[in-house]
């Protein structure tokens, strides 16, 4: 009891940040009054005096603004989750499902599914960002063993490679289709609605509550393999009960959000950094706080110019920074060298 | 006995690391296994463990085949400290220690665990620093919790690789002492030393390994036997008698072989 009380504040924000969002949008027309008013009149009968807006104000406040806000936070939420649980996975703090080419091979896979008319968004973005990762720990993999800079160096490869992929696709796609799918790769949060975030919700509450199952053996994984055999559990098996759900939720948020890069990266240690290493606790901050962190990029980025500047920008421009600033404090804060 | 090794034979393709193993180690005794670089002695204890399978022959341990075994029966059976180990992450000597329980954790450590991981840390002595990053710990505090981690495994065996390993003389006697207390209260212990005056100090048992196999001492104490020791290290060596006791010394006039 006496652990939760630091960290209650995490689970008190969102949902009046969510309802806040709510007011944050380009329409003149609907304000802040305007929807006050209304959602005054829907909860109660009072009204403020003057002209009402009701379809309008419905219309933008549940359709527009609703499933964008519901969808930033779940994507940052899921993001963050899936870094903290690939950063214990695989003992590095340097990874992210950016990083592990996971995003990219999942970008590749919606782009696909967009493209045809037959194959199944989030299947195979969840597919090709599991041949993604899988093939980064493959040609990462030596002797059995996967070093820290080995690992990232083939996500580079991967990344590289599913990249070229996309673009063929985006080659071969018919120029309508076109600005879609890149509005989209930018990371862009500007097309949400319903069907998306009924799309993405199932896979990423299904894996987040598979990752919280998770969160304890994360701790006894980061450890080491040969200190996790000693204490009865079989390494191999625990990373990938761990991979498949953490690869899942991040390739559910690229399909519908296309990538936002660096979040999965650098909010993972914003988090440890306010509530320590031990992942029972890191696991739910990162889901509550990475909706809160992308919730406010996005509310910025919303209002800071007078058209949308696609979200990934933004968080890359943060993310990549502090990326720079992990790598170069890194050495010292998690004994890099082995 | 605690373990009995059968006809153990192991290897990696080709090369062959272990060769018909005869021995046994006595329950609730110190046993030190001792030999050079390269003969086998990692080996040995991980087959001990079930990390890796046997070749050949057959493991025993507390009466039952080790390889008839799940992971997390292993576990509760044989605790397992393995070599120098880096952290990756500045978790607290309290949540290292707690990792210990795994075997015996669902999905999160209970109560029970917790107090399981607190007791463990009485034991060693390490309850005062109990919160402190694991990152931040001397050689030879790191080599305690690791050792706090296995006994809150609750094992009746603990297999220990090169324990004293770049420690200083303070901090191998400090474990040694722990090890000794362990086996006092009913743990069979053993370890990898590579001091033959350390382990004729505290063991109570020896196992020396040269090229994948047993040499053993004539006399069980396995004292003063320096023909023996000569063998297995394949230098010269003198025995010096000192107040009933023996020192072991290496003789600068070469090597065997």
């Amino acid at each position: 009891m006496k652990r939760l009380k630091k960290e209650i504040i995490f689970y008190l924000i969102p949902l009046p940040l969510i309802f806040l969002s709510l007011f944050i949008g380009p329409s003149e027309q609907v304000g802040p009054i305007e929807i006050l008013d209304w959602v005054l009149r829907k909860t109660t009968l009072l009204s403020f005096p003057g002209p009402t807006y009701d379809s309008m104000v419905e219309t933008i406040v549940l359709h527009v603004r609703l499933p964008r806000v519901l969808l930033t936070f779940f994507a940052g939420a899921a993001l963050t989750a899936s870094g903290t649980s690939l950063q214990a996975l695989f003992r590095n703090p340097l990874v992210s499902p950016d990083i592990l080419g996971i995003s990219s091979g999942a970008a590749f896979g919606a782009a696909l599914a967009l493209t045809s008319t037959w194959l199944p968004l989030q299947l195979t973005a969840f597919v090709f960002g599991l041949i993604a990762v899988g093939l980064s720990y493959f040609i990462a993999q030596r002797k059995g063993d996967v070093s820290l800079t080995s690992l990232i160096l083939s996500g580079i490869i991967v990344n590289g490679i599913f990249t070229s992929l996309l673009t063929i696709v985006q080659f071969l796609t018919d120029p309508f289709k076109l600005q879609t799918i890149v509005h989209w790769t930018m990371g862009n949060l500007h097309h949400a609605n319903w069907s998306k975030w009924e799309s993405a919700f199932f896979p990423i509450l299904l894996g987040g509550v598979w990752l919280y199952g998770m969160r304890w053996r994360m701790n006894v994984l980061s450890l080491g393999d040969e200190e996790t055999r000693a204490v009865g559990l079989d390494p191999k098996r625990e990373k990938i009960r761990i991979l498949i759900p953490a690869t899942l939720i991040a390739s559910a948020s690229v399909a519908v959000a296309g990538v936002i890069g660096m979040v999965g990266l650098a909010v993972p240690h914003i988090v440890r950094m306010m509530v320590g290493p031990d992942n029972t606790r890191t696991m739910p901050v990162s889901f509550a706080f990475g909706g809160i962190f992308l919730l406010l990029v996005d509310n910025f980025s919303r209002t800071v110019a007078s058209f949308e500047v696609p979200i990934g920008i933004f968080t890359t421009l943060i993310g990549g920074s502090f990326f720079v600033y992990l790598l170069k404090r890194a050495q010292d804060l998690y004994q890099l060298e082995r | 006995m605690a373990i009995i090794v059968k006809d153990l034979s192991f290897g990696y393709g080709e090369k062959t690391i272990l060769r018909h193993l005869n021995f046994h180690v006595p329950a609730g005794k110190f046993t030190a296994l001792l030999g050079r670089n390269g003969s086998g002695k990692s080996t040995l204890l991980r087959l001990i463990a079930g990390f890796i399978k046997p070749k050949s022959g057959s493991i025993e341990v507390c009466g039952v085949n080790v390889t008839s075994l799940s992971l997390a029966e292993r576990a509760k059976r044989i605790g397992f400290l393995p070599q120098v180990h880096y952290p990756a992450f500045p978790f607290t000597v309290e949540e290292v220690v707690l990792t210990g329980r795994a075997a015996y954790v669902f999905s999160t450590p209970t109560n029970q665990d917790r107090e399981r991981a607190k007791s463990a840390m009485r034991r060693i002595g390490i309850e005062d620093i109990s919160n402190r990053p694991y990152t931040e710990l001397s050689g030879g505090e790191r080599q305690l919790v690791m050792i706090a981690r296995v006994l809150a495994q609750e094992p009746k065996i603990m297999l220990l690789d090169e324990p004293l390993l770049s420690l200083d003389l303070l901090n191998q006697v400090k474990i040694l002492n722990i090890l000794k207390s362990l086996v006092a209260s009913g743990l069979t212990v053993v370890a990898v030393l590579h001091d033959p005056n350390i382990a004729f100090r505290y063991g109570d048992h020896f196992v020396f390994l040269k090229n994948g196999m047993i040499s053993n001492p004539e006399r069980s104490d396995g004292f003063h036997n320096a023909h023996m020791l000569a063998d297995v290290y394949g230098i010269k060596i003198e025995v010096i008698p000192v107040r009933n006791k023996f020192f072991i010394v290496p003789d600068p006039e070469g090597t065997e072989e």
